[in-house]
């Protein structure tokens, strides 16, 4: 029981000092899993909604394939980019394995299918109204897919904030492209991981908490937004 | 805006809702719909509309079939509207800036819309929080605002107190007289499709 207190008394000191290994850990995570969670919603939630509202056959199959996208476990997509990425593969020259930018394209990929079937499913239980008063407003398909991101952007945040959550709390793709190099690729998640089988409790606790704040502090924001509005 | 319709059908699932041998909508004016609930008018007025494309029959724009310059040149205003999630005024703007209409314009013409309409007061307002009624008239002037070819009432009044009633029906018989756009108008009030209609359909 002891070593467990012990691990909290060392990991709030951690925090407290603002431990410089930590900083780092941290500040590398929240910008990998940020510039993931931005690219793969530009990708996402245009066509997410483009979908949404678009009429055609086999929609259906099209919903349960992206619904199983949306759960795709976080090592299968780290494997598939490590082999793309890797020395003999198609993309090897651009010597990207190992590298931030590996880890960004590895978390993108990750929560493509996530925001985009978030945002599928919601366009298709709420866009059609708004898409048929855009209709008979003289609305463009852009215009309508614009307006219909604008008239759902609470629940559209709230999916972006689920994507961050998914990105910045996955372990098994930023480890196998990442490499969990110190100072260089090593994140919140894949620390974790590591110290909790070297047994160093604290640092692995102090990130932790951290991770929790983070999630806390983000859906707190996006909670006060939606009453406001 | 003259509206051909042949030999209309409309099922859901097995059961027929509508069945129109022909109907023509004279162009330039007011055409008063009627009829008990359940009837179809809503149903009607949708597929002309464009909004709902699984029917059998034909439907003509000016001898031409649908398709987005006439359907640019009409518009619905729905028995419960929907008023997007900003204020009033960038409601009415909204066809407008679809057009590509410049800023001065526009808001020329949405402040034109409200003054006739009354509603200057709500144009700050955001725009689904207001009153059944309230919605109804700023659907109204969304809808008049970009000057339709054909305009499509369904129950426009039915949350209405009756002196606004009165501005409403002054401005949409205005709005015929002065652009000579056709009208139909969806209304449980038959004393209103008299007073509008220049013709009245029993459904
Ligand atoms: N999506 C739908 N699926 C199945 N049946 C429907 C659907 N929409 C309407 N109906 C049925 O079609 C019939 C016509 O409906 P419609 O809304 O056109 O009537 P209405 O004449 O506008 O009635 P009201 O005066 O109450 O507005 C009704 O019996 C209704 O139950
Ligand atoms: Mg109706």
């Amino acid at each position: 029981m002891d070593y467990i207190i012990q691990g909290f008394k060392e990991a709030i000191n951690l925090l407290i000092s603002l431990d410089r290994e930590v900083l780092l850990i941290v500040s590398l995570s929240i910008i990998v899993s940020t510039s993931a969670t931005i690219l793969a919603s530009l990708i996402s939630i245009p066509l997410g909604v483009y979908f949404g509202i678009k009429k055609f056959k086999g929609k259906r199959l099209f919903s349960r394939i992206t619904y199983t996208l949306m759960s795709i476990p976080s090592v299968i997509v780290g494997l598939v980019v490590a082999i793309i990425l890797s020395r003999r593969g198609p993309l090897g020259y651009l010597d990207l394995l190992y590298t931030k930018k590996a880890m960004i394209i590895a978390q993108t990929l990750l929560v493509i299918p996530l925001v985009f079937g978030l945002t599928f499913g919601l366009t298709k239980s709420r866009g059609d109204v708004i898409e048929k008063v855009a209709f008979t407003l003289g609305a463009n398909k852009w215009d309508t897919i614009i307006l219909i991101i604008r008239e759902l952007k609470i629940d559209i945040l709230v999916n972006i904030a689920t994507a961050f959550s998914r990105a910045i709390s996955e372990v098994g793709a930023v480890m196998i492209v990442g490499g969990n190099i110190k100072g260089y690729t090593r994140v919140i998640t894949t620390t974790i991981s590591m110290m909790n089988s070297m047994g160093d409790y604290p640092m692995a606790i102090a990130l932790g908490i951290i991770l929790l704040l983070i999630s806390f502090v983000i859906h707190s924001i996006i909670y006060s937004y939606s009453q406001e509005d | 805006m003259e509206i051909k319709i042949n030999n209309l059908e409309k099922y859901y699932g097995n059961r027929k809702v509508l069945d129109i041998e022909s109907l023509i909508i004279e162009k330039g004016k007011i055409t008063g719909i009627t009829g008990p609930n359940g009837c179809g008018k809503t149903t009607l007025l949708n597929i002309i509309a464009g909004l709902d494309k699984e029917y059998i029959g034909n439907i003509t724009y000016n001898g031409l079939n649908l398709n987005k310059e006439i359907a640019d040149k009409m518009t619905i205003v729905f028995q419960k509207p929907y008023l997007f999630k900003r204020s009033v005024y960038e409601n009415i703007e909204y066809p407008l800036k679809v057009r590509g209409i410049d800023k001065e314009s526009r808001s020329k013409k949405v402040l034109d819309i409200v003054k006739k309409l009354e509603i200057e007061d709500l144009i700050e307002k955001k725009a689904h929080l207001l009153s059944g009624g309230e919605s109804q008239k700023v659907a109204l002037a969304r809808a008049l605002v970009f000057k339709p070819n054909l305009l499509l009432l369904d129950e426009p009044t039915s949350n209405i107190d009756p002196d606004a009633i009165e501005i409403l029906e002054r401005e949409i018989l205005k709005f015929n007289e002065e652009t000579n756009g056709t009208v139909i108008i969806v209304t449980h009030n038959l004393e209103q499709s008299k007073r509008l209609g220049h013709r009245i359909i029993e459904m």
